[in-house]
């Protein structure tokens, strides 16, 4: 006989096991039915899959909106290309590395965790400067951190390229790695929204005045979601790097904090399960519009969305669920068993309840 | 014919009841008291006829109009004015500002600059310090600014919570003469949220008193001081404590 | 000697302009707390504006061909009514939201603008010469000062004190500063919440435009980037400033023009591309010290 709280804690744990399923499942129809090009786009939504479990890690827990994020992507995506490139490309278009990183030939999977570590690293420095603010000031400066990171990566010519691109990446990840780091951050995130830290970060989110005076140290679990956030977006990053081969800082700037804050809100700021929904919905969605601006013909007339209406439809609906259904498609509910299913039986369940 | 009419009202904050089944009449001219314990609900009943705060069930009616469902400014125009709890002064306007605030509904502006000047005859301190930042202001002082601000959109009601928080025994009294001789003077109608039930007492009218947002108990403010001493006796609460902890 | 006079008028002419962009923000955060990331775009908007519709490289002069007393007044009322009209669409449908909310639509509010007008002028940035006799220059102090940068300062004067007079002295401006100080008691009052919160958009857009303008006139580009970068200066100057604090808005606009200035002439010369992110970098720095901001006495609260 287990007592209702916890059977309500391993009712919670259910949902990155359901979500997981949801992913592999995905996954397998795709490897089994899907052609070379629904892989592809398998393997770019694992990776925003990535991404946006990511940003929820701290987004979701803290209620501080980042914009900021993109920069950590920058970070681990170039980390990952310094040590994956070959150093003769390395000693064409990066000439500025240092010597041992001109020479480094990484496997592939410690480059990703040594992306992700750096990208983690400067979340606790920017992060120890930037959460020291308040919600709203907090949020305006992280915009200014990735104003920092863009500038950086856009002027330091030979040690990023600056803009012009870094090409010859190793493409190694397809849609069986993505879902594998998919998965791994979607079982980080359920593990430090249920840990003690990540409980009483949630807490101090409806209040941020009662949380200080209860003397929740919000600061420090703030920043320890950043740095966990942190180190995954620096993977998501290289991830992204590794599955189109090509590097450029604006790939990591407004663009894709938008796509991906358009993700969490439509699936619901509130839940993990709302992060993973989110980026599903409109993966989809950006599919379909992708292909009707190519155009689509029936009965021998074409017809297309004029290029641009994608970004334009997306930031409509994000507008519309933000008015209709502000708190998201899932409303901050997890996919989760029910606790009454793991209960040995209901009669007992309900007298451990009195 | 009654003046204000509160039919059977609810509020709720999110799914915490405030107010239930609550009926109240004021006539034009009267001066009511609500009272009763922290939470009761009075200033979430204040709130509801000045449209602060949203009715979830019932009708609220002035001279026939129906307030419900309007927003705030509307029910200001129909002659509702407030002090509210705390008193809300906007502490980086000036006094004068203050006090200018709430004419933009007028459009009789001579009468306008004859209350204001009314205001400083009868508050000669904010007269002088009119030009000042009214968060500069004393307790007292910015408890008068709150009344002489309600005054200035010219109302029929005017609706104050508690303004007896936090002020000293002798200020208290000033205040109180204040809102009796500016009701004897323009006809006004005054609903008064006070805790202390001896107070309302002293200064005499109709008292309601409210318990877990209901109305439990209405009568003449003197009889209702015995009826609360006595329920003070079953609840062990004095009504002389009450009135040392406002 | 010289050197220090242009020092002086680069730098007062670029935090003028920051100013103007920063109070745009501060206004609208002022009376209802959304940090405003549509701002850029109304700025974008009201550039284009000046030409013709259409992805050709070559810009064709619209509005940009019409007489100044005419331009102006213009195009200050199309950015007034892109802002207006923006407030009506979006905002005014989460006026019960957190400004988390708010703030997360305004970002994509103006996604979906910048995208529009990608979609109608095409992504390349395109010359524009709008009234080019003003980058003539004149000598003043001995330094030689384009007759624009005096233009900029002088409106930039104009325009705060404008905004100035206007909240002290004028109705609307006496309901919006006890507004921003306490929405409901003002509405309790009879202030009505949607003149003051549509003034507020319109005063804001039309600082937008009075930007757009000086911005095209300078550089002599319409980029649909170009609202991005001054929107960032601008929220790190209400920030810097205090966030809600007018005159904390325009101080930090001008601090960070003249630090901007400074740095662009002060950093070695390989650095000097970097330059942007060495001022984010201090501004971080300066909130760590201060972060209630620069202007607002230490004892004030964060107001969010
Ligand atoms: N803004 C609010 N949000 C949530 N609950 C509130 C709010 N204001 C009041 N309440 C609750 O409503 C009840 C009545 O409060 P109130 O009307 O302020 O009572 P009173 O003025 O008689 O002390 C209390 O239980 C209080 O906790
Ligand atoms: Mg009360």
């Amino acid at each position: 006989m287990r007592s209702q709280h916890a059977t309500n804690r391993l009712a919670s744990y259910s949902t990155p096991l359901i979500l997981a399923v949801l992913l592999v499942g995905l996954v397998v129809l795709v490897a089994v039915f899907g052609d070379r090009s629904l892989a592809r786009t398998a393997a770019e939504t694992l990776v925003r899959v990535t991404l946006v479990v990511s940003l929820w890690i701290f987004v979701g827990n803290s209620g501080v909106i980042s914009f900021g994020h993109a920069g950590y992507m920058a970070i681990g995506a170039y980390c990952s290309a310094w040590l994956t490139l070959k150093p003769q490309s390395k000693a064409l278009f990066l000439p500025d590395l240092p010597e041992w990183l001109m020479q480094a030939q990484w496997h592939v999977l410690p480059a990703a965790i040594a992306g992700g570590l750096l990208a983690a690293f400067i979340a606790l420095l920017s992060g120890a400067a930037i959460l020291r603010l308040s919600g709203i000031a907090a949020s305006i400066a992280t915009f200014a951190f990735l104003a920092i990171v863009n500038t950086v990566y856009s002027n330091w010519e030979g040690v990023t390229g600056a803009t012009s691109s870094v090409v010859g990446l190793p493409r190694y990840v397809d849609h069986w790695v993505a879902l594998g780091w998919a998965v791994a951050a979607i079982v980080a995130a359920n593990v430090y929204a249920n840990s003690a830290s990540g409980l009483a970060l949630r807490a101090t989110r409806e209040d941020e005045v009662a949380a200080r005076a209860s003397g929740i140290n919000m600061y420090r679990h703030r920043l320890l979601s950043l740095v966990i956030s942190g180190f995954f977006t620096g993977v998501s990053g290289a991830l992204l790097g590794h599955s189109i081969g090509v590097l450029n800082p604006d790939s990591f700037y407004l663009g894709i904090t938008f796509i991906s804050l358009a993700m969490l809100v439509i699936g619901g700021i509130g839940s993990l399960s709302g992060a993973v929904v989110g980026v599903l919905l409109l993966s989809v969605l950006i599919e379909l519009l992708v292909r009707a601006e190519q155009g689509i013909s029936i009965n021998e007339t074409q017809l297309a969305l004029p290029s641009g209406s994608q970004e334009i439809l997306i930031g409509i609906a994000m507008i519309v669920v933000l008015i209709v259904r502000p708190n998201g498609l899932t409303a901050g509910k997890e996919f989760k068993l029910k606790p009454q299913w793991l209960r040995q039986s209901r009669l007992v369940g309900a007298k451990s309840t009195n | 014919m009654s003046k204000l009419g509160v039919f059977d009202i609810a509020v709720r904050y999110g799914k915490v009841p405030a107010v239930n089944d609550l009926t109240l009449h004021v006539d034009e001219g009267e001066r009511v008291f609500v009272s009763g314990p922290n939470g009761a609900g009075k200033s979430s009943l204040l709130k509801a006829i000045s449209g602060a705060a949203a009715t979830s069930h019932g009708r609220i009616e002035l001279d026939g109009d129906l307030l419900t469902g309007r927003p705030p400014e509307a029910i200001a125009r129909l002659g509702i004015s407030m002090v509210p709890e705390g008193r809300d002064i906007f502490g980086s306007l000036t006094v004068e500002e203050n006090l200018r605030v709430g004419t933009g509904l007028r459009r009789d502006a001579e009468a306008v600059e004859e209350d204001i000047a009314e205001i400083y005859a009868n508050f000669p301190i904010l007269g002088e310090r009119r030009a000042a930042a009214a968060g500069a202001l004393s307790g007292g002082q910015q408890q008068m600014l709150a009344i002489g601000r309600a005054l200035m959109t010219n109302p029929k009601l005017i609706m104050v919570d508690e303004p007896s928080l936090g002020l000293a025994p002798k200020i208290v009294d000033q205040v109180y003469d204040t809102l009796c001789t500016l009701q004897e003077d323009r006809g006004l109608t005054l609903l008064i949220v006070e805790q202390s039930s001896l107070r309302a007492a002293r200064v005499g009218g109709r008292m309601v008193l409210m318990r877990g947002g209901r109305i439990v108990g209405e009568g003449n403010a003197a009889d209702m001081v015995d009826r609360d001493a006595l329920a003070a006796a079953y609840f062990g609460q004095s009504p002389e404590k009450t009135e040392t902890a406002t | 000697m010289s050197n220090l006079a242009q020092l002086f008028f680069d730098a007062a002419s670029l935090g003028g302009l920051y100013a103007m962009a920063a109070l745009g923000i501060a206004l609208i955060f002022g009376v209802m707390k959304l940090v405003n990331f549509a701002h850029g775009e109304y700025i974008a908007f009201c550039v284009f504006a000046l030409i013709v519709p259409s992805t050709d490289a070559v810009a064709v002069m619209f509005l940009g061909k019409a007489p100044a007393l005419i331009l102006i007044p213009v195009i200050l009322g199309l950015g007034a009514a892109i802002a207006v009209a923006s407030e009506y669409v979006v905002f005014r449908h989460l006026r019960k939201a957190d400004p988390v909310a708010m703030m997360i639509a305004s970002f994509a509010l103006g996604f979906v603008i910048r995208n529009a007008l990608l979609a109608t002028y095409g992504g390349r940035p395109k010359a524009v010469s709008l009234w080019p006799g003003l980058n003539t220059p004149v000598d003043i102090a001995g330094a030689s000062v384009p007759l624009l940068q005096l233009i900029v300062i002088l409106s930039t004067l104009l325009v705060v004190t404008g905004l100035a007079l206007l909240l002290k002295k004028s109705r609307i401006g006496l309901e919006m500063r006890a507004a921003a100080e306490n929405f409901t008691m003002a509405r309790l009052l009879g202030v009505r919440a949607n003149r003051v919160i549509t003034g507020a958009f319109a005063l804001s857009g039309a600082l937008a435009a009075a930007v757009a303008l000086i911005m095209v006139t300078q550089t002599g580009v319409a980029d649909v980037r170009m609202g991005g970068q001054i929107m960032l200066v601008a929220f790190i100057a209400t920030v810097l400033g205090g966030l809600g604090s007018l005159p904390g808005a325009v101080a930090a606009g001008f601090l960070v023009g003249i630090v901007s200035v400074v740095l662009q002439a002060w950093l070695p010369l390989e650095a000097r591309p970097f330059r942007d992110a060495f001022l984010y970098t201090l501004v971080i720095v300066c909130l760590l010290v201060r972060p209630q901001g620069l202007f607002v006495p230490a004892s004030a609260k964060p107001r969010v």
